[in-house]
């Protein structure tokens, strides 16, 4: 069962095939088996989800069914705040979050029918994207032991890729869903900004954080999506916009989409296997009938520049209490980081949200007058060596992490949907991967796009070797 | 390089890099625009 999708879970759950509490109980079996030493969860609530899992089947048989995802189990990062559970945001203190309310999109799962496995381990306080975290153990890339499982949504990457859960949340607000999912092998959609509800959900940057889901195929991020998506009281930076079925067209082919490949910035300096793969995929997309086009992106660099000083200004003020009167529970790399937004001026922080205005418009005007999508690379080489997260002196610590998100960052200040799609592996059995970006709220044309290219190259059928 | 002038390099590029990008910024600009274009394009395309 854990092979199964989420769409193929909840209809055998329908038809009878299976109950959500056998679905329950197989997860818990493979998470006790195999968590110990990919160390995916914080808090596991096995008693929660049994008791869940109980009352769905219940409901089930008396013919009561909640919604699309009626007894399928799914996990969450640290940082969404659900009652009755810790929340720790991968810190020391296990709840070092809490919310009025819970967190609006894992309620909507819960009231469409999910059963909710735990917590998921993460990169403390979601400042970094390798996945390590000395508090709670450094999450093991499923694919291959030693390595990341990159972060910040470490836990949620790699108890999807191993099947602890069929799916997950993530948050991104430098790439921190999409760079776990390239580094899993998995599915992980940034939806626009204002398209998912941060109530809950504990602050990075409030400028910059999105909330996304993390599956094995991009109809379950759909499907995700849809449940999740839409207007919310508690979120006043929630769009209105109405939201569409996003399965509905998902299977209309990409004949004429046209799709912009950078010809600056994201190719430099990127490791040749991933290149190639990233190549690959391009290719595969012109032969199902994309029209690609390879153009210069305006400047992503300043917008990495913009963003990284809204997300340290922005991260500063949420952590100052925790910086200031206990800095020594922080792990080092992740001080430091904070440490600069302490630092910097609060004019350069107005002046950068006053340029991420402008620097959008001119984006959209340059990039998506002539194109629907754009295809990049996502993460410059394949997930690398715990080692290389975790040993060395701080500062070169700091510039790996820089180096290692520069490809996803600009997204996050430009607000729109980014979409990691699995594309082959590595000679060393590590995923390769690409991003598909598209217009503002344009999330089911990225989503057609993602999923003609699953569906060809069929990289979702491989599976990890854990057991 | 040690983390005292890493932090400092840093910050001295990053702050170098908005005031050249801002040098030119109109009076106008303000930082609401940014959800507006967001908004604006959707509707565009709809």
């Amino acid at each position: 069962m854990t092979d199964w999708t989420i769409e193929a879970l909840s209809a055998a759950i329908r038809r009878g095939r299976i109950s959500p509490v056998e679905a329950t109980e197989e997860c818990l079996a493979r998470i006790q088996r195999l968590d110990g030493r990919l160390r995916a969860f914080i808090t596991l609530d096995a008693e929660g989800a049994r008791k869940a899992a109980k009352e769905l089947e219940a409901e089930g048989t008396a013919g009561r069914w909640r919604g699309a995802l009626h007894g399928v189990p799914l996990a969450f990062k640290d940082l969404c705040h659900v009652r009755g559970l810790p929340t720790s945001c991968g810190t020391r203190t296990s709840e070092y979050f809490v919310a009025g309310h819970d967190c609006t999109a894992v309620s909507r799962l819960a009231a469409a029918g999910a059963v909710t496995l735990g917590k998921l381990n993460m990169t403390e306080l979601a400042m970094g994207p390798f996945g390590d975290n000395a508090h709670h153990g450094h999450v093991q890339n499923p694919w291959r032991a030693g390595h990341v499982a990159g972060g910040s949504s470490s836990g949620s990457g790699a108890a999807v890729a191993a099947r602890l859960a069929l799916g997950a949340l993530g948050t991104d607000t430098g790439g921190s869903v999409r760079l776990p999912a390239a580094c899993c092998g998995i599915v992980g959609l940034k939806p626009t900004y204002g398209r998912v509800s941060r109530a809950g959900v504990m602050p990075l940057s409030w400028s910059n954080d999105h909330i996304g889901p993390m599956t094995r195929t991009v109809r379950d991020a759909a499907l995700l999506l849809r449940i999740i998506a839409g207007r919310d009281a508690l979120d006043a930076t929630s769009s209105p916009r109405a939201v569409p079925d996003y399965l509905g067209g998902i299977d209309r082919g990409i004949a004429g989409l046209r799709v912009t490949v950078p010809e600056n910035f994201f190719f430099q300096g990127l490791d040749p296997e991933m290149a190639s793969g990233v190549r690959e995929a391009l290719r595969t997309l012109e032969g199902l009938g994309a029209r690609l086009e390879e153009r210069r992106i305006p400047d992503p660099q300043m917008m990495n520049d913009v963003c990284n000083i809204i997300s340290r200004c922005e991260g500063a003020a949420v952590h100052s209490r925790l910086y200031r009167e206990r800095p020594e529970e922080i792990q080092p790399v992740v001080r430091a980081r904070l440490e600069l937004g302490f630092r910097i001026p609060a004019h350069d922080y107005l002046q950068a949200l006053r340029l991420r205005a402008r620097l959008t418009r001119a984006f959209l005007r340059d990039i998506f007058a002539e194109a629907d999508v754009l295809a990049a690379p996502v993460i410059p080489e394949p997930a690398p060596p715990i080692s290389h997260a975790t040993e060395g002196p701080v500062d070169e610590l700091v510039l790996r992490q820089g180096r290692f998100a520069r490809l996803t960052r600009s997204f996050n200040g430009l607000g729109l949907p980014a979409l990691t799609v699995p594309c082959g592996f590595s000679q060393a059995g590590l995923p390769l991967a690409f991003q598909i970006v598209g217009r503002p709220f344009d999330e089911a044309t990225v989503l057609r796009v993602g999923h003609a290219y699953e569906e060809a190259a069929g990289w979702h059928r491989q599976r990890p070797r854990l057991d | 390089m040690n983390e005292r002038k890493l932090l400092q390099a840093e910050l001295a590029n990053l702050a170098a890099a908005i005031e050249r990008a801002a040098a030119d910024l109109a009076l106008a600009e303000e930082p609401s625009r940014f959800i507006a274009a967001l908004e604006e394009a959707a509707e565009e395309r709809e």
